[in-house]
């Protein structure tokens, strides 16, 4: 190291090379390598889900996706793993989540852009960034041992009881650990995201739109229904990216969602999502032959569902912005 | 007037919605602070300084010293590259990389973080042949590095551009002018994003499930041996059966809960928004 450092020592008092060294930017050599190596990362990452879910590609196809078998042998050549439980679960526990989301973020963002006194605003906004930050274990713990019980008793239980008919709630809540009891709790997770960026929409509608709803006479409402009207690319693109946030959780989902290979449209059964899926069984999976390239390819399944999410959900968001800017 | 009176009634009605769905948005951050410290206070008061002690013993020591050395590491791996990722952002924010390093580093906040840990098991903990602590704190890197690089390129982007005129006026390169001026005059934002990449970062489980591997019943002694983190030893905790378990995870939770607050607060107090 020595070595190296008096020959910069050198090179930067030698006064040719001094000229040449600041047409390269000694600024860009310093950071770029910093900005490649992260790039080079993200892409490494791709390459090793890739690499390693190949095997199963090669073994069951892109059946691995679809079909709902989960056989774990001690014979090798018994053993099928389909994935598709856990997709559904995914999507079906993140679709919950943002269902939830979607009326509390928005009346969030009305009521503290239009309607408390500063200092309390400044509050609301606080509490919201916390719950953002929470770590996600406490969620869980809390979620596991409080929200479900309570879920189970006073909403899924009468619900089952009195409107099974219906065959979204057809399922006997017989534990609580459910599809339901995991998207709420990914709602509750999810929803100060979707605030913070509806929020920030919200109050940067131009001043001068709702001074001219209010010079025609509206009332509140009417002038808010307007408003929101305008700022409707920033709540599909904030629920968008809640979606990818609710996708993404594992611990707090897999403590309550119940852990089972189930394909189920009823609310009340337990199942599995990708990412409880890898926490659950990767510890076990080099027992068998065939499991590990599995998991991986449902890695690589949560890995492309949240490039594709957020990729749409920053885009939207960004040409939104931009559009408002002028 | 009955038009009036309906409108007014509609409206009477939306104001009483919307406060009723924001009060169910915030409720759920207060009923979780209260059960975790009506759940774990008596479990720390009754164990008293034993909590401090192994798990064999009935504390959690290890996972808090095994927390707090995870995040030390992961700074320590994380930091220096984020900051030079946030003020390249910040320098070239129109240049095709600079767009580019905006976007994957927005994308890094909001991946899936269990996918970060089982890459760094790939990676780090198959070919050592075991579990470490040095693997866990380079996932949580990875983790840490997108939140420390946004609020660098934020907290640098405030500065008023005059002085970045007057420095470059002086003649300065433009390293010094980055790294002498600029980055001295933005440090409060900086150190803003490095301590939310560390409140961060010690609350999170899912990259170190495979990584971290869990130490409680001694203290951790190499990086190259497995550690524990106390988000770790709740996780496994609640999904075990037995009560006395149970009543330790919410203990173990406090504490978690402690440690965000004394972090979080004081930063989120000192600044007007916080991105996470």
């Amino acid at each position: 190291m020595p070595g190296i450092k008096a020959f910069l020592h050198s090179l930067f008092f030698c006064c040719n090379l001094k000229k040449i060294i600041r047409r390269i930017d000694a600024f860009k050599l310093l950071t770029l390598p910093a900005v490649i190596f992260v790039f080079l990362l993200f892409a490494w990452m791709l390459g090793i889900y890739f690499y390693n879910a190949l095997p199963a590609f090669i073994r069951e196809g892109l059946a691995v996706y679809f079909e709902n078998v989960w056989q774990a042998a001690e014979e090798a050549g018994k053993e099928y793993y389909g994935l598709a439980s856990a997709i559904w679960g995914t999507l079906y526990t993140s679709l919950i989540a943002v269902t939830i989301a979607l009326p509390i973020s928005i009346a969030y963002s009305i009521f503290v852009v239009d309607y408390v006194p500063k200092k309390m605003k400044n509050i609301l906004i606080i509490v919201s960034d916390m719950m953002a930050g929470l770590p996600t274990i406490i969620y869980g713990i809390w979620g596991a041992f409080i929200l479900v019980p309570f879920l189970q008793k006073y909403v899924m239980t009468p619900l089952y009881k009195h409107l099974s008919f219906i065959p979204l709630f057809s399922s006997p809540p017989l534990t609580g650990y459910s599809y339901f009891s995991a998207g709420v709790l990914l709602g509750i997770m999810v929803t100060p995201f979707a605030s913070a960026i509806i929020r920030e929409a919200y109050q940067m509608i131009p001043f001068t739109y709702r001074e001219a709803i209010s010079s025609l006479g509206s009332t509140r409402y009417e002038a808010t229904k307007v408003l929101l009207g305008y700022i409707k690319p920033a709540i599909f693109s904030g629920l968008i990216l809640a979606f990818g946030r609710a996708v993404g959780e594992t611990v707090a989902v897999s403590l309550v969602i119940g852990n089972t290979f189930n394909l189920s449209l009823g609310l009340f059964s337990p199942g599995y999502t990708i990412s409880s899926l890898i926490a659950n069984q990767f510890g076990n999976a080099f027992i068998y032959k065939h499991m590990l390239p599995v998991l991986y390819a449902g890695g690589l399944a949560l890995f492309i569902i949240g490039l594709i999410i957020n990729v749409a959900g920053l885009y939207l968001l960004k040409r939104w912005e931009e559009n408002v800017r002028i | 007037m009955s038009g009036y009176k309906l409108r007014k009634g509609k409206e009477i009605f939306f104001i009483l919605a919307i406060s009723i769905l924001t009060l169910a948005g915030i409720l759920p951050l207060f009923h979780i602070i209260a059960t975790v410290f009506i759940n774990g206070l008596p479990v720390i008061l009754e164990k008293g300084f034993i909590f401090t002690g192994t798990l064999g013993e009935g504390g959690i020591g290890p996972a808090i010293a095994g927390t707090f050395i995870l995040v030390f590491l992961s700074s320590l791996i994380g930091l220096p590259i984020a900051l030079l990722v946030g003020i390249y952002a910040y320098e070239y924010p129109d240049s095709k990389i600079g767009k580019a390093t905006k976007t994957l580093l927005q994308i890094m906040l909001e991946f899936p973080t269990i996918l970060v840990g089982v890459f760094a098991m790939s990676i780090i903990v198959i070919p050592m042949g075991t579990y470490s602590a040095f693997a866990g704190a380079f996932a949580l890197a990875i983790i840490l590095m997108p939140y420390v690089a946004v609020y660098t390129q934020e907290a640098m982007r405030q500065i008023p551009f005059t002085y970045r005129e007057a420095s470059f006026g002086l003649g300065l390169s433009r390293i010094k002018v980055i790294f002498k001026i600029l980055v001295p005059l933005a440090k409060r934002g900086i150190l803003t994003g490095v301590l939310i990449g560390m409140a961060k970062v010690a609350g999170e489980t899912a990259p170190l499930l495979f990584t971290a591997g869990g130490l409680y019943q001694s203290y951790p002694s190499s990086i190259a041996k497995p550690v524990g983190a106390v988000p770790l030893l709740i996780y496994t905790l609640v999904q075990s059966p037995s009560k006395a378990d149970h009543a330790m995870a919410w203990g173990a939770s406090l504490v978690l809960l402690l440690i965000f607050l004394l972090i979080f607060i004081p930063v989120r107090l000192s600044l007007r928004e916080v991105k996470l």
